[in-house]
């Protein structure tokens, strides 16, 4: 389930405002199961999300990305969304987003370069997102050594796991 | 430079030994984890990275807390069934600390139980375990594979955050306030302006404050995004922990030339009352603005607010009143505990005989879980949030207040200012 952060995404963008909940995300009071969840993230703020998106496709918002409860971007995930890219994130979505693993990235420029329907480019290696079609770029906020290593190892699930194993096998 | 509580905290639990400073990533060794009823979800992620048997141990048995507390009693014959898997668990690992048959939000358990003290570092898998910063904890809400590496290990990564420091000036008038203090912070400096931050409470009207108080502006630590949101440490602290634990503990204190990255200063008595307008907690105005709004219901309760004092002005103000006919007036105890003290003090006959309706301590009615709205609906609630659909319908409307609003608003029928329904104010 890890994914590497040195391969470039591109992908179609759904632009979203700031403060989007996780109560939209993932409405699981509504929908328990997750091919209903899937039928509904982000319905509360584009109705026509669920419906159209496909996967591969890209989120873009503004600043407080998944504000509100614990809960992760899992469905997200699930529906295929290749990478998320915000002004700025709510902590517990970050960390949420480190733990799955689900490639977000924080550029706080990156609601200037692009608009809803346009490709996006994003290439971490670079510390760079740009719009395919215009060329403009913004940067991508790198990471720490210690959230990189958790990205790399598919999540902190899979860190833990291995970690379990190399104090037992000694 | 001197340290932040946040770096105090950080400091004493990091790993390393060392002190550490805002931006500092660190592996800190923790005092407590709680895991409320979302258990079965992490016991899923630790058989799908490998332990297919599920935990094979959790690192220490008195500082793991279950809770099975949003669920229970269950709602929902698949909750029931994860339920009793939660209880075989917890007795094969050997859980010590394991609240299964008692109703309650898991916060306000974890503070009647003396279970989060001050100076500790608390994790828990939900977003508001950040409000035992009310006792000088560290505590912050983690995600589920979090949960599932701290329970095994005991330990778990922070980056220590810069700190914003919240002067509250002014005096505590005859109701609670915390709720309308936190929104109108919210209103004016936006829902993220804590964004990964530590929040510090300080001034003149911090040993004014009841625990009550201090938990409900602790708690929404998090509607402004904070990572940590601590007060500190005072007598009432003390007498609060009185009879609740054994243990002894070591308050944080700030150090007087500690560096934050903002100060606000509030100073209550100049704060008019506030709503938070549909449909995120930083839209928010002067409750005259929306006044004359009407309501089918009102509410109070959650983590945020369905503490005693959050209770008894409801029971205080209803004395001699009736809830507007029509109106939906939902109460919700935090925990048994809050529940007792209630009726032990005439609070809930009270708000029966004014029309009121009391619901099971839980956290039912600050989710679509008790009290579901319909299309077009309208409701005030002091609870946590008001997200679209946050109580069911897309197509409903919900205002937070604090519970002196509420309770005006459900006498009313209508959005109003309190002073113009309780002249006794």
């Amino acid at each position: 389930m890890s994914f590497d952060l040195n391969r470039a995404i591109t992908g179609r963008v759904w632009k979203f405002g700031d403060s989007v909940d996780t109560d939209s995300i993932n409405p699981y009071y509504l929908y328990s199961t997750m091919a209903e969840l899937k039928k509904h993230t982000l319905e509360s703020f584009r109705p026509e999300f669920p419906k159209e998106v496909k996967p591969g496709d890209i989120i873009v918002a503004g600043r407080n990305f998944g504000c509100g409860s614990h809960r992760p971007g899992l469905v997200l995930k699930e529906i295929g969304i290749a990478a998320i890219v915000v002004e700025s994130a709510s902590r517990l979505f970050l960390r949420n987003s480190i733990a799955l693993p689900m490639p977000i990235f924080i550029a706080p420029e990156i609601g200037k370069i692009i608009e809803d329907g346009a490709t996006l480019e994003l290439d971490y290696r670079r510390t760079l997102a740009r719009n395919v079609a215009t060329g403009a770029t913004v940067t991508l906020r790198k990471y720490p050594p210690t959230i990189e290593a958790i990205f790399e190892s598919g999540g902190m699930a899979a860190f833990a796991r291995k970690r379990y194993l190399a104090e037992t096998a000694s | 430079m001197g340290q932040t509580l946040a770096e105090k905290l950080l400091s004493r639990h990091n790993l390393a030994r060392e002190p550490v400073k805002a931006g500092d990533i660190v592996d800190a060794r923790i005092d407590g984890a709680m895991c409320h009823y979302h258990f079965m979800d992490v016991h899923r992620l630790a058989v799908q990275a490998g332990f297919t048997d599920g935990f094979p141990r959790v690192w220490d048995r008195d500082k793991v807390f279950f809770l099975i507390d949003h669920h229970q009693p269950a709602l929902s014959q698949s909750i029931a069934d994860d339920n009793a898997l939660i209880r075989k668990e917890a007795s094969r690992l050997g859980v010590n600390i394991f609240h299964d048959a008692e109703p309650g939000i898991a916060h306000q358990m974890i503070l009647d139980y003396g279970l989060a003290r001050p100076g500790e570092l608390v994790v828990g898998m939900d977003s508001h375990t950040i409000g035992y910063g009310a006792l000088n904890a560290g505590a912050t809400g983690i995600t589920r594979p979090d949960l599932m590496y701290a329970m095994l290990f005991g330990e778990l990564w922070f980056q220590v955050p810069s700190s914003v420091k919240i002067v509250l000036k002014g005096t505590q008038p005859r109701y609670p306030i915390a709720k309308d203090i936190m929104l109108y912070l919210a209103g004016k400096y936006g829902d993220d302006f804590a964004q990964n931050m530590s929040i510090e409470f300080t001034g003149p009207l911090v040993p004014q404050l009841s625990i009550d108080s201090r938990a409900c502006l602790s708690t929404h630590g998090v509607e402004v995004a904070a990572k940590f949101a601590m007060f500190p440490a005072d007598e009432k602290t003390d007498a609060f922990l009185r009879g609740r634990t054994d243990k002894p503990y070591e308050p944080l204190v700030a150090d007087a030339d500690a560096e934050y990255v903002r100060e606000i200063v509030v100073d209550v008595d100049e704060m008019p009352f506030v709503v938070a307008k549909p449909h995120q907690f930083g839209n928010v105005v002067p409750v005259d603005e929306v006044k004359g709004t009407r309501i089918d219901q009102a509410q109070i309760g959650s983590c945020a607010n369905g503490r005693f004092e959050d209770i008894e002005i409801a029971a205080r103000m209803l004395k001699g009143r009736k809830v507007a006919k029509g109106v939906r007036f939902l109460v919700s105890p935090a925990s048994q505990q809050v529940y007792l003290q209630c009726l032990k003090t005439g609070l809930i006959e009270q708000l029966i005989e004014s029309g009121a309706q009391v619901v099971t301590p839980g956290c039912g009615v600050c989710q679509p879980k008790v009290g579901f709205l319909s299309a077009g609906e309208v409701c005030i609630t002091a609870t946590t949030r008001n997200f679209k659909g946050r109580k069911g319908s897309l197509e409903a409307q919900i205002y937070l207040g604090g519970p002196l609003t509420v309770t005006a608003a459900a006498v009313a029928g209508e959005i109003v200012n309190p002073k113009e329904v309780f002249h006794e104010l």
